[in-house]
């Protein structure tokens, strides 16, 4: 028997860490507001975009991580990798539906428009469907391995269609303002100080996800015990001892 | 029985079984007919939007009849316990996946080539000079969606709610495919641009080579007992 009640209480460092997360969210969020200048096209809306460039690129990173956590769970068959899929799978989901959100808050004011079949837009909703069928499938298989295995399949099959589906809509046609990061390194087209608050807000979008994860992990843990207890409760019942269900 | 011979096999089994049941024959030809009457009542009478969308609505149909035809591939073998007996032969699960790809993909082939005539005629496209092009682009396409399509029904086969579950696990991740064919086919059928289909079909074939690598790795953790 756990005792959960306890358990369920946040250990003092995770507190810690959270609380200076927020302040640091706070922060970028002022970076963001007050000190980033306005942009020579768009005025103040470029301010929307470190919130909304940052959350997305880290809804990618955490829905990369799944199929990562996905293919550990597969190869190990460790318990833990499993718990960390889910976690990184919900902040996936989570983050992209803000980056939805976000994308068409900036989109409408400078395109006017709310949505374009632009290969970035397509491919994170396309994203959102597919972490959405991630947790349907979960939530459909009882047995906690068989569950574990076939998420992680089909976390790694999405992630490895991430790729095309970008390709096959950039192909397709696109409106979205260019990157003015090119991640080969070939350079920035960026003033320094926009740059450098939406790195900062990168950097906490990413201490979000990682307390977030951490905390998400923990209560996985105890959620795989219970159900773990519950499993070999319900296959060897043993006469005269009380299960305490939580 | 080496693999090939077993692939071979399970394909002929699952191609005998139709011939003799016609389940996915009589849903697919109605279904994919019906499709084409509906899209074609929904473009109006507009005949250039018609023969614009022609190629779109072949793959609407080809798509949705896809769904059908790799479900029942799945359900047939649930009956009676003929798919436990099935993995418990001796033969890799990859042999057993990629039967039931070859089938699929015959029957969808099948499908596309017989759709192709019909939605070209009901909505008065010319298929032009690159038609032999269109082939290609139909088998690329009808292997690349098979691919998927086999693969998320067999891992649907055993769950609650998988007819409704098998469209909204695959279709993301098959957009890029049907994207690829819906290009590739209406740059042959509508302006006659070989060389942009020709691009399209590479991308699709390489799509294709890809998905193919990936679920051939990823099947025996889906049918695994």
């Amino acid at each position: 028997m756990i005792d959960a009640a306890a358990r369920l209480r946040r250990p003092l460092w995770l507190r810690v860490y959270l609380g200076v997360t927020l302040v640091l969210f706070v922060a970028a969020a002022a970076f963001g507001l007050l000190f980033s200048p306005r942009d020579v096209n768009q005025g103040d809306l470029i301010r929307i975009m470190y919130a909304h460039v940052s959350v997305a690129w880290i809804g990618f990173v955490a829905v990369g991580l799944t199929a990562v956590f996905g293919a550990l769970y597969l190869w190990r068959g460790k318990r833990r990798w499993d718990v960390l899929a889910v976690a990184s799978a919900e902040m996936g989901l989570f983050f992209a539906a803000l980056t939805i959100i976000g994308g068409m808050t900036y989109s409408r004011p400078t395109l006017n428009t709310f949505w374009t079949w632009d290969a970035k837009l397509t491919l994170t909703a396309i994203m959102v469907a597919l972490m959405v069928g991630y947790f349907v499938v979960r939530g459909l298989i009882d047995d906690p391995v068989r569950r574990g295995r076939v998420s992680a399949v089909v976390a790694i099959v999405a992630a490895a269609s991430l790729p095309f589906n970008y390709l096959a809509a950039e192909w397709f046609r696109t409106l979205h303002p260019a990157k003015s990061v090119a991640l080969d390194g070939s350079g920035v087209t960026m003033d320094p100080t926009m740059l450098r608050v939406l790195l900062f807000n990168t950097a906490v979008a990413g201490l979000i996800y990682l307390g977030f994860m951490l905390d998400r992990v923990r209560l996985g843990r105890i959620e795989a015990e219970l159900e773990d207890e519950r499993m070999a409760v319900a296959t060897a019942p043993t006469p005269g001892k009380e299960v305490v269900r939580v | 029985m080496n693999d090939l011979q077993a692939v071979l096999w399970v394909a002929r089994k699952d191609l005998l079984q139709e011939a003799r049941s016609k389940a996915v024959t009589v849903a697919t030809v109605f279904f994919s007919a019906v499709t084409l009457g509906v899209l074609a009542f929904a473009f109006g009478e507009n005949p250039l939007l018609m023969r614009e969308g022609a190629m779109g609505a072949l793959w609407v149909a080809l798509a949705f009849a896809g769904v059908i035809s790799a479900a029942q591939s799945w359900q047939a073998d649930l009956e009676d316990g003929a798919l436990e007996t099935l993995l418990t032969w001796p033969l890799p699960r990859a042999a057993v996946y990629l039967g039931k790809l070859l089938a699929n993909w015959g029957l969808m082939t099948t499908l596309g080539l017989l759709l192709l005539p019909i939605a070209g005629g009901l909505y008065g496209a010319t298929l032009g000079p690159g038609w032999p092009l269109l082939l290609a682009v139909i088998a690329a396409g009808t292997l690349g969606f098979a691919l998927i399509a086999v693969f998320y029904a067999g891992l649907t086969a055993n769950l609650r709610a998988r007819e409704s579950l098998l469209p909204v696990l695959m279709f993301p991740v098959v957009v890029p495919i049907l994207l690829a064919a819906v290009r590739a086919s209406n740059a042959i059928a509508g302006p006659g641009d070989l060389d942009l289909a020709w691009a399209w079909l590479r991308l699709l074939v390489g799509f294709d080579l890809v998905y193919a690598v990936v679920c051939l790795t990823l099947f025996r953790f889906v049918v695994e007992a």
